[in-house]
């Protein structure tokens, strides 16, 4: 039902697109150039060919010495016991703080659009949180200079049982934009958001795709000076994803910092002109996009790798999963793996001998029990079956067998 | 830019921690320059309430009605209940208490319930008890209106001007219940188990407030009352009163006798004589006309609800910061 309104809902977007709002006609335009440039310059990157290079500005975003610190004794799962049993317990009193952004220092300058790549876990959305003011730094500072507009997630905060008009509305009132502005605003976001009649209905109605345009098209339409956008931009079809890559481009073009969050490295070798990667916490590279993109697949490929190995040592026995965990924890578990290589073998080569040991005990006894019948002359059928395996049994180094046999 | 009007251009965010006077300033700034986003909430919360049911907001008129309908039952035909004019003097109480039961209630989910909005942009958190609080209101609106529509169209006896101090009476009882909502929506953010808690002491509540019974009934239940619990008190060991002295001496006691006397009016009882003997045969619960509401009392409620509101501001936005990290 969800995909064939969505199909539906499509169909006029070519026709839609020519007839953006028309205070975006220009930039649009302007945004086009950009792109036929970007394509004549840099020919190897035709797929998307949509970076867009603009003077730097002044600094819109700076972070210094920003530290973000959750106290887990209070998560979502904190009931009232475990924390009486924490007040009484000194040994559990300060064991919960987790450092999901330590030492951070990061500065955005106008123009920029900056790609921020890493694991999952190594504080991306917890440090775009940071600079959108919503988490509150532990330690160091946040600035920011301009008005802010976020796309953190795909429901975008919005009210289910509001119409995406009334949820237009109220977004606007939450990033606090004058009512007439808001009103001026409304009909491009409409338009670019392109749900139809749906716009009208309550958003509960709207599939995960339409609330995502709509959620993209306010938060790009009101002109922000900073655009912190979390891995909302995979979702939508072609079409959409073309129109918001657009889009983006466009804000770019106005001058604007944009700070994106994604797994997808399309995305920041295209758009970004700079791209940071995180790790655990803590900015290990800043630079071009698209060294940090394959500094970043490489990253996710050793990861993979060890993840792999460590699993190994699990399987084999050579260490448990606590003593991996804490390796991991201590960052010594390359050296672990490193070290326990031979270990490993051993227990390869342990293993495999007992394989063939097996193997080679079962085919003695099959080949035995094929003697035992042979001298009866019947089951002549199965004897060139039985022959060839008590054969390749003797040949097999099958001492033992033939040993207890004998 | 010009573009964003409400909200501030440049943020700097940091681990200070501003002192109460600054605590306070900046959350009554916050209230009034993002007013016109509290009138927002406050509308698409209204509508929401509404919006599921086929009759919409005709029962916010039906709910109190048939509330009241279904005590009136219960007390009159089966507790066999005398007091005049028994409809109107447990509507007076039920729908104040209503009001503060529904604000303080949905207190613990006023910043739990917007948890993706919080952590999807900034704004300034205060405003959601008060979205919660004024929203609130509309429902009491309502009630008040069915209220005054039986007192008026039922019950002309009981008609008086009187009833002029209702609004004051509300704007004391909104700013007692303001401060408990600040300091109920923050702390549950962090203990979800205060939800729980509320809605048992609400329950608790509505049976030891004057609502089906009056402290005005001095020879009905507000004795009896009194004699049961002098029993309860001799047994835990506690001093002679106390109980009592909670139960009668509580602000939202004295608030609903308080809309009790300026609708309703006051109870008085009576002997009873036998018109041949003369002698006492017994009391009568006998109705007297409404009454300015006590002053004093009044003011001092307020005084306490302005202390729990200034607690209430400085205990949210103390515990703002980390909403966003425990939600």
């Amino acid at each position: 039902m969800a995909g064939s309104m969505d199909e539906r809902n499509n169909a006029p977007e070519a026709v839609e697109e020519r007839v953006d709002s028309t205070r975006d006609e220009r930039m649009d335009e302007d945004a086009l150039a950009a792109i036929a440039e970007a394509e004549n310059q840099a020919p190897d990157r035709s797929d998307f060919g949509l970076k867009v290079d603009v003077p730097l500005g002044d600094v819109a975003i700076r972070a210094e010495n920003l530290g973000i610190r959750y106290n887990l004794n209070f998560t979502k799962r904190t009931k009232l016991r475990t924390t009486f049993a924490n007040i009484l317990d000194p040994r559990r009193r300060n064991a919960g703080h987790f450092w999901a952004l330590r030492g951070v220092d990061f500065t955005v300058r106008r123009g920029e659009a900056v790609g921020i790549v890493g694991a999952n876990g190594s504080g991306k959305s917890t440090m775009l949180l940071a600079l959108a003011g919503i988490l509150k730094p532990s330690e160091g500072v946040v600035e920011t200079s301009g008005h802010i507009s976020t796309l953190l997630s795909l429901n975008a905060g919005f009210d289910n049982e509001l119409t995406g008009r009334e949820n237009i509305a109220l977004a606007g009132a939450l990033m606090g934009i004058d009512e007439h502005v808001m009103a001026e605003i409304t009909p491009g976001v409409i338009r670019f958001a392109n749900i139809g009649a749906f716009i009208d209905a309550p958003m509960k109605t709207y599939s995960s795709g339409m609330k995502a345009r709509v959620g993209f098209a306010i938060a790009t339409s009101v002109d922000p000076d900073i655009l912190l956008l979390d891995e909302v931009l995979q979702t939508g079809d072609n079409t959409f994803k073309e129109k918001s890559r657009r889009r983006i481009a466009q804000v770019l073009q106005t001058a604007k910092a944009v700070v994106m969050v994604t797994h997808d490295m399309s995305w920041i070798t295209a758009f970004c002109n700079r791209a940071v990667l995180l790790e655990k916490g803590k900015i290990v590279a800043d630079g071009d996009p698209d060294e940090i993109a394959d500094m970043h697949e490489q990253d996710a490929a050793k990861r993979a790798k060890q993840k792999r190995k460590a699993k190994q040592l699990m399987l084999h026995g050579v260490a448990s999963q606590d003593e991996i965990k804490q390796a991991r924890k201590e960052g010594t578990l390359d050296d672990m793996i490193q070290g326990k290589t031979g270990e490993v073998e051993e227990a390869k080569a342990e293993k495999r001998r007992q394989i063939q040991e097996k193997r080679a005990r079962r085919k003695a006894r099959r080949a035995a029990a094929a003697r035992a019948e042979a001298p009866t002359g019947n089951g002549s059928a199965a004897e060139p079956e039985a022959e060839p395996v008590a054969a390749s049994a003797r040949s097999d180094e099958s001492d033992q067998g033939a040993g207890k046999q004998s | 830019m010009g573009v964003v009007s409400e909200a501030p251009a440049a943020i700097r965010s940091s681990n200070d921690r501003p002192g109460p006077v600054a605590l306070i300033r900046n959350a009554f700034t916050d209230v009034v320059t993002r007013r016109r986003l509290i009138l927002y909430m406050v509308r698409a919360d209204v509508k929401k309430r509404g919006v599921n049911t086929v009759l919409g907001n005709v029962w916010w008129v039906l709910d109190p009605l048939i509330t009241m309908l279904i005590y009136v039952l219960v007390m009159t035909v089966i507790f066999q209940r005398s007091t005049p004019d028994f409809p109107l003097f447990l509507l007076s109480a039920m729908v104040p208490f209503k009001w503060f039961t529904a604000t303080v209630g949905s207190s613990t989910s006023a910043v739990t319930g917007k948890e993706n909005l919080i952590k999807q942009i900034l704004f300034p958190k205060i405003i959601l008890p008060v979205t919660l609080t004024l929203s609130q209101i509309v429902s009491f609106l309502f009630g008040m209106a069915v209220l005054l529509f039986v007192w008026f169209f039922v019950y002309h006896d009981h008609v008086t001007w009187q009833v002029a101090w209702i609004p004051l009476i509300a704007v004391v009882q909104y700013v007692f219940v303001l401060g408990w909502t600040f300091i109920l929506s923050a702390v549950t953010v962090f203990y979800r188990d205060i939800g729980i808690v509320i809605g048992h002491f609400m329950r608790l509540l509505f049976w030891i407030s004057p609502i089906l019974w009056s402290f005005m009934e001095v020879a009905g239940r507000g004795a009896r009352l009194q004699s049961g619990l002098e029993g309860i008190e001799r047994s835990f060991g506690l001093p002679t009163g106390i109980l009592f002295g909670i139960i009668s001496m509580n602000p939202v006691s004295l608030l609903l006798e308080s809309y009790r006397k300026v609708v309703y009016g006051r109870l008085a009882s009576v002997d009873v004589t036998d018109p041949e003997t003369g002698q006492v045969i017994g009391e009568q619960l006998v109705w007297l006309e409404a009454v300015p509401p006590d002053f004093e009392v009044l003011a001092i409620i307020f005084t306490i609800g302005v202390v729990f509101t200034i607690i209430g501001v400085l205990v949210f936005k103390r515990l703002e910061p980390a909403f966003a990290k425990v939600l």
